[in-house]
Formats: C-alpha cells, sequence, structure tokens
C-alpha cells in the first residue's frame, strides 16, 4: 500500500520561524542573521556596531557557537543585553533554539537585535530563524572564490559586507571579481565594503541599521 | 553535518503519519533531496540506516532519493531553466531576477507500506 506524505522536512523549521517572526513584529524590533565562515569578524563587527550605535538604538545580541561564551562575554563588556546558545555539536542555530532564548530578553524594549550564528558558510544558510534580514559575511583574508564555491548562504541573503578591507594590499583578492561574482549569485544582494579595523566603509553599513532599525 | 538531525525530524514525520494505518513495516520511502541544500544524499542514506536499523518498523525499509535539479523561473521573461555552474540569471533574456522553483527541497513523497 502507497501512503502519500508529501511534505518538506525543511518546513518544520519554517513554521517555528515564522511564529519567532510574529513575535518580533509584534514587539517592532528588527532582527538581523549574521552568517560567515569562523574568523571572518563577525564579533568584532558587532562590538564596533554597537560602540557606534548604542546611544542611538537599543541592541540586544544572540550569540551562537557550538561551544564556549567567549563572544557573549565579549558583548556584554559592552552593556547590552546577551545570550549565548551553544549547540554543542549543531553546525548551525535554527528556529527552536532562537525560540527558547526570546523570553530571557525584553524585546519590546529593543530596536534591533542581531543573531551571530555559528561560524560555518554552508548549513545556516538552510534554517531561518525568523529574521526580518540576513548578512553574509566575507573577509579578504579567506580570498575572492568563496561566493561562487559557497553560493548558498549569498542567495539566501540580503546583505553582504566584505570585510578587512584594510588587508586588500597583503592579500590576492579581487574585490570587483567579487562583487560581480556576487551579484551574479543575487542580484539584488546590497554589499557593502567595510573594515572592523579601521572602520573605513562603516558609514553606509550604520546607515543601513539605522533605516532599518528604526522603522 | 545536520543529516542526523534531518533524518531524526524525517523518521518522526514516517512514525507520525502511518500510525494512522495498520501498518506492520515500512517497505520503501521516497525522498526528493534538492541539489541546493546542504544536504548530502549519501550522507542522509548513511544515517537514515543507522536509524533505521533499531527499529522493526523501519529496518527493511529502501530508501529511494531522486536528486531533484536546480531550476528557475526568469521574473522577466517567465521562461524555466535549469541553473547550471551556479549561474543565476536567465540564460535566455539574460535578466538577473529569478526565482528558484525547485532544487532547495528535502521532500517526502511517498511511503510504502505492508
Amino acid at each position: 500500500m502507497e501512503i502519500k506524505i508529501g511534505m518538506n522536512v525543511l518546513e518544520a523549521n519554517n513554521l517555528v520561524a515564522a511564529r519567532n517572526q510574529d513575535i518580533f513584529q509584534k514587539d517592532q524590533v528588527f532582527v538581523l542573521n549574521i552568517m560567515s565562515s569562523p574568523g571572518s569578524g563577525k564579533t568584532t563587527l558587532l562590538e564596533k556596531t554597537i560602540e557606534a550605535l548604542k546611544d542611538e538604538l537599543k541592541i540586544g545580541v544572540i550569540e551562537g557557537d557550538i561551544y564556549t561564551d567567549r563572544d557573549a562575554e565579549r558583548i556584554k563588556r559592552h552593556g547590552i543585553p546577551v545570550v549565548q546558545i551553544n549547540t554543542y555539536g549543531s553546525c548551525h542555530l535554527d528556529a527552536r533554539m532562537v525560540r527558547e532564548v526570546l523570553p530571557l530578553f525584553n524585546l519590546k524594549g529593543l530596536d534591533l537585535l542581531i543573531i551571530e550564528n555559528v561560524g560555518n558558510l554552508v548549513c545556516p544558510a538552510e534554517f531561518r530563524l525568523g529574521e526580518h534580514a540576513r548578512v553574509a559575511v566575507l573577509s579578504v583574508p579567506e580570498g575572492d572564490d568563496k561566493p561562487v564555491k559557497y553560493p548558498v548562504v549569498f542567495r539566501e541573503s540580503e546583505i553582504a559586507l566584505i570585510n578587512k578591507i584594510d588587508l586588500l594590499d597583503y592579500f590576492d583578492f579581487n574585490l570587483e571579481r567579487v562583487k560581480k561574482e556576487i551579484k551574479e549569485i543575487n542580484p539584488e544582494l546590497e554589499i557593502f565594503e567595510i573594515s572592523c579595523k579601521t572602520l573605513e566603509g562603516f558609514q553606509p553599513w550604520l546607515e543601513w541599521l539605522r533605516k532599518n532599525a528604526q522603522r | 553535518m545536520h543529516e542526523s538531525a534531518m533524518i531524526d525530524s524525517f523518521v518522526q514525520i514516517i512514525e507520525d503519519k502511518v500510525k494512522e494505518y495498520p501498518v506492520k513495516k515500512v517497505t520503501k520511502i521516497k525522498l526528493k533531496v534538492g541539489k541546493l541544500t546542504c544536504l548530502c544524499p549519501g550522507t542522509l542514506a548513511a544515517c537514515f540506516e543507522t536509524v533505521a536499523q533499531e527499529k522493526d518498523l523501519l529496518k527493511d525499509t529502501v530508501l529511494e532519493i531522486e536528486e531533484v535539479p536546480l531550476k528557475a523561473k526568469c521574473k522577466e521573461c517567465g521562461q524555466v531553466f535549469l541553473v547550471e555552474e551556479n549561474k543565476f540569471f536567465c540564460p535566455f533574456c539574460q535578466h538577473p531576477h529569478i526565482q528558484i522553483v525547485a532544487g532547495r527541497e528535502l521532500f517526502i513523497e511517498t511511503v510504502e507500506v505492508e
């Protein structure tokens, strides 16, 4: 006997993500999901963003890592609410993990909630968390062929940040080619070129955040 | 990788569904796996085998996986085409705005049971 199932397994996470987004809509908080390889500079990006905007926007952070709370400890020093999720093996956050920590925040009191995903340029792209926008971070030392090698995360994001541009003179990184290839994968992706060290290029990124978090 | 977490969800769905019928065992599961998911069919099959061998319902189940190619529809000219070499633009009119219509799923089609 044949039984028809007709179900997309990946939908289960999407349903929880949709419920998360309902919560974010109700509490009027703009939510970002930041995805990248380990070491691209996500946590430093968050620190510099918080330093620049914390007098204008109420910011909260969810940190995702397999182990340790080192990233949450760094964020905590900036005096903003942060919760660390440890997956103890899973290579990405999923919507259920995020849903479980939301009660630890006063979401109504936040303008912006930033979720720093587990460092991984592959799997996080498959799992929506309920975010309003997804940010793919690529850094200069990682190489300029990463978008074509890992297209899904760029296809599934709204923003691409090319970080560590202060190191362009030290690496064979063809910035124009990588931007062209990113646009071939996702023409609607907005690209910001930044350095979290020198803060070159940081203003357009901050402006984008201000515009979206203050709606 | 997270194929094992996917298999756990997938086995749960199958077990919940077949509960509605007088089933002794599942003989076949037909699964569609999209080419642009971060899931490897070989790893999925291996993880399934590991989980299934512990369950009377699933220990003789054949997992039939169909890989679904990545297809998109051009928002400009409406043509549907295979996306090859991760070139996400229309090969007919070169328009960059396309919508993916297949190739991103982990879809349980049917199960055969006794």
